[in-house]
C-alpha cells in the first residue's frame, strides 16, 4: 500500500516552501536576531571607596547645608569626627570633643546634633565650633538623637526601657539644656527615630515597637506592627512623606505604611527573594530617598537598594578589598551620597548604589543604534510576553469557541428533553422546579430590595448584588421551566398572547446559555473586560491563591511560575480567550452549518451518537472549512492583546511606552513595536496558510486561496 | 416461511407544518427477502425508510426489528441504527476520511474493534463491492458509482440485519448506474435482507422478491415482483406506464 499519511506529514519543510515564503521567513529570522539581546555585558559596584584617614568604626553620618555648600559629617567611635566639603572626595579629621563613641547624629537646617554613648549631647554652632549641651542623666542606654527645629530646643533622644528625652523648650540658658522625659506607653528598647517635619515623627524599637507622634514628640501613640514582626527588633525607620514610611528589622524584614498617620503597617513580600518576607541579612539601617527608592545597609558587607518600595531588592556589589559592617547613609539626593561603616570605611555613590553596567558607552538616544541597543532587550521581553499570552489565548479561545459552537448547534429542545417520559414524573419534577425556583427568586429579590435603587438604577443589580442577581435569574428560569413542565399534557402547544405566538417547547436550553455568553462578550468593549476581570474580579490573584492553597507556593522559576507567576498574565489569557471564544464560536457555528445535514444522518445511521458524529464527522470537516476565518480571529486576538497593557502586563505595547518614558523617541519606539506586531501576526498567518494547505482534502469545501 | 426481520404496522407521519406524508402503512420484511418500495415523488417512500432507522420519528405506528418495538423512547436508538444499514441517495461519505477509514469508522467507534481488525473487515467488504484498489482515495476523488459502492460497503461492514437503500441510483449518471445495481443484485443473491426505495422499475422487478407500491402515503398495491408485469390496480398501471415512457425516451437517448 502506497499510503501517504497526511496526519504525520510535517507541517513545515524548507524545500516545500515557495520562494516568496522562504524570503519571508528569512526576513522574520533576521528581524528576530536584530532585536535579540546583546550579550557580554558585565557589572561593577556602584559604590566607590573613599579614603577616610581613620580606622575607627564609623557609626553615623549627616549632611548639612551652609552658604550653598553641602558638608557631610561622619562620626565614629572614640569621638572620631570627619567632614567633607567636596562631596566626599577629601575628608578632614577634626579635633575630638569627647572620648566616648559618637553613636548618633542628626541635622536641621544648619544645625548638627550628636549623641555620645555616655549621654553627652553636642551641637555645632554657626561659626563651626561645637557646643556642649549637657548630658542626659540616664541609667539606660541611649540609642538615637534627632533635631526637629531651629535652635536647641527641638532635640529628642531615645533609649532603652522606653526612654524618650526632650530638650526643654522653656529653657533660656543657651549652653546647658534641661531634659525631661516624654510620655511613652511602652518600656521596650527604642532604636531609631525619624521626623518628617517638626510635628510628625516615628520611633521604632525592639519587639516590633512602633510609636507615632503628631505634636512634635510631646505625646506618642502606639502603632500595631504586623504579626510576623512582633518579636523582631526594628532597627531603622524612614519617613519620606505622609504616605510613605518604611522600617526594617535586624533580620531584614521590610515594613511599609502608606496610610496617613502610619495607622497600618504591612510586611513587604520581597518578590526578588521568592516572595519571602525577609532579606535574610542582618540590617543596620535604611535610607528612604524617594517615595519608592530605599537603600539598605547591614553587617557583613551588605548593601542593597530597592527601586520599588521593597518588592525587588538588588544586592549591591562592594568594591574590592573593602570589608565592613555598614551603619548609616547620608544622601545628598536620591542618587548621590555616602555610606559609612566599621573600620573607617566610607563609600560614595552617584547611582543610588545600583550596580553599574560596564562595557557600554553612555547611550545617546538620538542615535538610532544606541536607541535600539537600549530598547531591544525590553522589546524582546515584550515580544516574548505577547507571544506567550497570544499562544495561550488562542488555545483557550479556540477551545471555548468549539464548545460554544457545539452548544449553539445542539438540537436538544425542551420538548425532546421530556418527550416520552411518563407525564406524572414530568409534572412532579415540574412541581419541584417551581418551588425551588420561587424560593431562589424570592431570596434574590429580597437581596435587591435592600440595595434601595430607583427605577432604571436596577440595571446595575448584577454588580450591586451579584449573588442576589444570580438567584433571581436562575429562580425565574427554573420557575418558568417548572410551570411549563406542570402544564405539559403531551401536546406541546404554543403560548398565544394576543397576536403573538410563542412556542416554549422549541427553546434550546444549551443554545440559550451559549447565546447569553456570546451576546455578553460581544457587546462589551475588550478593554473594559480586561479591567473588570483583572481589577474587578482579581481573577489572576484568585487563581494564584487557589493554586497556592491546593498545591503549594508558586516557585521562582519552573512551569508553575511560567504559568501562574504573574497575575496579570492569568487575567490576560482568560480575558483574551473568553472574548475571542465568543467571536470564534460564530465562525465555527457557520462552518458546522455548512456541512450537509446528510453527514449527520450518515453518522447517526451507522450507530454513532450525536456527540460521536460531531466529534468524528462534523467537527473535522467544519474545522477545515473554518481555518481561514478562524485565522482572522486569531490575528485579531494578537492585535487585541495590546490592550493587556492596561492591566500592567508587560507585553509589546507596554514595553513601547516604557521605552519612550526613558528615551523620548516616540517615532522609533512605536515604529519598532509595530514591526514586532507585524512579525507575530504575519508568522501566524503564514502558519495558518500552511496548515490550511496541509489539511486540505479533495472535494471538501471551496479552497481557492494559497 | 422465514422469520420476520422487520415489521411495520400502521405507520403514520405528519411533518411539522401539516404535511401528511405517510397515512398508515403496514408491511413485513422476511429474512433474506428484498423488498422494493416504488411510487411517484411525494408518495412517502423515503419517509417510511427514514422512520425505520429513526432518522425521522413517526407520528403513529409500530416498527419492530426482530419482534422488538424500536420506536419507543426507551429503545437504544444507536444500537438499533447499528443493526440497520442505510445507503443514501447522495452517498454521504465522510469527505475528510479516506475510503478505508469511511468503512472502519463505525466498526471502531460503534463496535469498538481495534484498528487492524476493523481494517480486515473493511477490506473484505470493499472487495465485495469491487473497490479494493481505491481504499486510500478520498471520496472527493471518486466517481458517483464508486462513491455509492463505498457507501454500500460502509453499511455492509456493520453486518446489519437489514439494509435500507434510499434511491441508491437517482444521483448517478446513467452509465454509472449499472455497477451499483450489479452490487445490490449481488447482495440479494447472497441472501441479504434489504428494503430498496427505487425508481428503477426493471431493477426492482429483477432483484426484489416483493414490490410495495405506495401512492399518496398508502400502500396501493403489494405483491411479488410479477405485479410489475401484471398490475392489478389502475394506479399502478398508470404509474408504470409513465415510468415506461421515461424508459423509452432513455433508451432512445442511449441508442442515438
Amino acid at each position: 500500500m502506497a499510503a501517504r499519511r497526511v496526519g504525520v506529514e510535517r507541517i513545515f519543510s524548507w524545500s516545500a516552501l515557495d520562494e516568496k515564503t522562504r524570503v519571508g521567513l528569512l526576513v522574520c529570522i533576521f528581524l528576530m536576531v536584530a532585536v535579540a539581546p546583546a550579550i557580554g555585558q558585565s557589572i561593577e559596584s556602584g559604590w566607590e571607596f573613599r579614603e577616610s584617614g581613620t580606622e575607627q568604626n564609623l557609626n553615623t553620618a549627616v549632611i548639612v547645608e551652609h552658604d550653598n555648600t553641602k558638608t557631610i559629617w561622619v562620626f565614629g567611635n572614640q569621638g572620631t569626627m570627619l567632614s567633607s566639603n567636596d562631596l566626599g572626595n577629601n575628608w578632614q579629621l577634626h579635633e575630638k570633643i569627647t572620648d566616648s563613641n559618637i553613636i548618633a547624629s542628626d541635622s536641621y537646617a544648619e544645625n548638627v546634633v550628636i549623641l555620645s554613648s555616655d549621654g553627652g549631647v553636642f551641637v555645632i554652632s554657626e561659626n563651626g565650633s561645637w557646643t556642649y549641651l549637657g548630658k542626659i542623666d540616664s541609667t539606660n542606654e541611649l540609642t538615637d538623637i534627632t533635631i526637629i527645629s531651629e535652635g536647641k530646643s527641638g532635640i529628642i533622644v531615645i533609649g532603652d526601657n522606653g526612654n524618650i528625652w526632650k530638650s526643654s523648650s522653656s529653657s533660656t540658658d543657651d549652653d546647658v539644656l534641661e531634659w525631661y522625659q516624654a510620655s511613652n506607653p511602652l518600656d521596650s528598647k527604642l532604636l531609631d527615630i525619624a521626623f518628617l517635619d517638626n510635628e510628625k515623627g516615628i520611633i521604632v524599637g525592639e519587639e516590633g515597637t512602633i510609636l507615632y507622634t503628631e505634636d512634635g514628640g510631646q505625646s506618642w501613640d502606639f502603632r500595631e506592627s504586623p504579626e510576623e514582626t512582633r518579636n523582631s527588633d526594628l532597627v531603622s525607620v524612614g519617613f519620606y512623606n505622609p504616605f510613605r514610611m518604611f522600617a526594617v528589622s535586624s533580620e531584614g524584614q521590610i515594613l511599609s505604611s502608606t496610610t496617613e498617620g502610619a495607622i497600618n503597617w504591612n510586611l513587604v513580600e520581597i518578590e526578588s527573594h521568592g516572595y519571602d518576607t525577609s532579606l535574610g541579612r542582618s540590617i543596620n539601617s535604611i535610607e528612604v530617598v524617594s517615595a519608592s527608592i530605599i537603600l539598605f545597609a547591614g553587617s557583613n558587607n551588605y548593601l542593597s537598594v530597592s527601586l520599588d518600595g521593597g518588592n525587588i531588592v538588588e544586592t549591591n556589589l562592594i568594591p574590592q578589598d573593602v570589608f565592613s559592617s555598614f551603619n548609616d547613609h547620608a544622601m545628598i539626593d536620591y542618587q548621590k551620597g555616602i555610606v559609612v561603616g566599621d573600620n573607617g570605611v566610607i563609600l560614595w555613590t552617584d547611582t543610588s548604589g545600583k550596580n553599574n553596567l560596564v562595557g557600554f558607552e553612555i547611550p545617546d538616544y538620538n542615535n538610532f543604534g544606541d536607541f535600539v541597543e537600549y530598547s531591544d532587550d525590553m522589546l524582546l521581553d515584550g515580544f516574548k510576553a505577547t507571544v506567550k499570552i497570544v499562544g495561550f489565548g488562542i488555545l483557550f479561545g479556540f477551545i471555548i469557541g468549539v464548545l460554544l459552537a457545539m452548544l449553539k448547534t445542539a438540537p436538544a429542545t425542551l420538548k425532546s428533553l421530556i418527550e416520552g417520559k411518563p407525564s406524572i414524573i414530568v409534572r412532579l419534577v415540574g412541581g419541584g422546579l417551581s418551588i425551588t425556583g420561587i424560593y431562589l427568586f424570592w431570596n434574590g429579590f429580597r437581596g435587591f430590595s435592600e440595595l434601595q435603587l430607583n427605577g432604571i438604577e436596577y440595571i446595575f443589580t448584577p454588580v450591586g448584588d451579584p449573588h442576589g442577581f444570580a438567584l433571581f435569574g436562575i429562580g425565574i428560569t427554573i420557575t418558568f421551566l417548572g410551570i411549563l413542565f406542570i402544564s405539559s399534557d403531551g401536546k406541546f402547544s404554543k403560548i398565544k398572547l394576543g397576536p403573538l405566538t410563542f412556542d416554549p417547547w422549541k427553546i434550546r436550553p444549551l443554545n440559550s446559555i451559549a447565546t447569553v455568553y456570546t451576546d455578553f462578550f460581544r457587546n462589551t468593549p475588550l478593554i473594559v473586560q480586561f479591567m473588570f476581570i483583572h481589577f474587578g474580579l482579581s481573577l489572576g490573584m484568585e487563581a494564584q491563591a487557589v493554586y497556592e492553597n491546593i498545591i503549594g507556593p508558586i516557585g521562582n522559576d519552573g512551569v508553575d511560575y511560567f504559568l501562574l507567576g504573574e497575575s496579570a498574565f492569568i487575567s490576560a489569557i482568560f480575558t483574551l480567550g473568553l472574548n475571542s471564544g465568543a467571536y470564534q464560536c460564530e465562525t465555527i457555528r457557520g462552518a458546522i452549518s455548512a456541512i450537509p445535514s446528510g453527514q449527520m444522518e450518515a453518522g447517526r445511521s451507522i450507530g454513532l451518537t450525536y456527540l460521536g458524529t460531531m466529534k468524528l464527522v462534523i467537527m473535522p470537516q467544519a474545522i477545515r472549512i473554518c481555518i481561514p476565518p478562524i485565522g482572522n480571529e486569531m490575528v485579531n486576538l494578537v492585535l487585541n492583546s495590546s490592550l493587556a497593557m492596561v492591566i500592567g502586563y508587560a507585553e509589546l505595547s507596554r514595553q513601547g511606552r516604557l521605552i519612550i518614558a526613558v528615551t523620548f523617541q516616540v517615532f522609533w519606539a512605536w515604529g519598532m513595536v509595530m514591526i514586532s506586531y507585524f512579525v507575530v501576526t504575519w508568522t501566524l498567518a503564514l502558519l495558518l496558510r500552511r496548515l490550511e494547505e496541509k489539511t486540505r482534502i479533495p472535494g471538501l469545501g471551496i479552497s481557492g486561496g494559497s | 416461511m422465514a422469520d420476520v426481520v422487520l415489521s411495520i404496522l400502521d405507520l403514520e407521519k405528519i411533518y411539522p407544518g401539516g404535511v401528511h406524508a405517510v397515512r398508515g402503512i403496514s408491511f413485513d420484511v422476511h429474512e433474506g427477502e428484498s423488498v422494493a418500495i416504488i411510487g411517484s415523488s411525494g408518495s412517502g417512500k423515503s419517509t417510511v425508510l427514514r422512520c425505520i432507522n429513526r432518522l425521522i420519528e413517526p407520528t403513529k405506528g409500530v416498527i419492530e426489528l426482530r419482534g422488538k418495538q424500536i420506536n419507543t423512547p426507551n429503545a437504544d436508538v444507536n444500537n438499533v441504527r447499528s443493526r440497520i444499514g442505510m445507503v443514501f441517495q447522495s452517498f454521504e461519505l465522510f469527505a475528510h476520511l479516506k475510503v478505508l477509514d469511511n468503512v472502519t469508522l463505525g466498526l471502531r467507534h460503534v463496535r469498538g474493534m481495534s484498528k487492524s481488525d476493523a481494517e480486515k473487515v473493511a477490506i473484505e467488504v470493499l472487495e465485495r463491492v469491487d473497490m479494493l484498489e481505491r481504499i486510500n482515495a478520498y471520496p472527493g476523488n471518486l466517481s458517483g458509482g464508486q462513491k455509492q459502492r463505498v457507501a454500500i460497503a460502509r453499511a455492509l461492514a456493520m453486518k446489519p440485519e437489514v439494509i435500507l437503500f434510499d434511491e441508491p441510483t437517482s444521483a448517478l449518471d446513467p452509465e454509472l448506474i449499472g455497477s451499483v445495481l450489479q452490487t445490490i443484485r449481488g447482495l440479494a443473491d447472497e441472501g441479504m435482507t434489504m428494503v430498496i426505495v427505487t425508481h428503477e422499475i426493471s431493477f426492482a422487478r429483477d432483484v426484489a422478491d416483493r414490490i410495495v407500491y405506495l401512492d399518496n402515503g398508502k400502500v396501493a398495491e403489494e405483491g411479488p415482483s410479477s405485479i410489475i408485469n401484471e398490475p392489478k390496480t389502475d394506479r399502478l398501471k398508470k404509474f408504470l406506464s409513465s415510468m415506461h415512457e421515461d424508459k423509452i425516451i432513455e433508451n432512445v437517448k442511449k441508442e442515438s
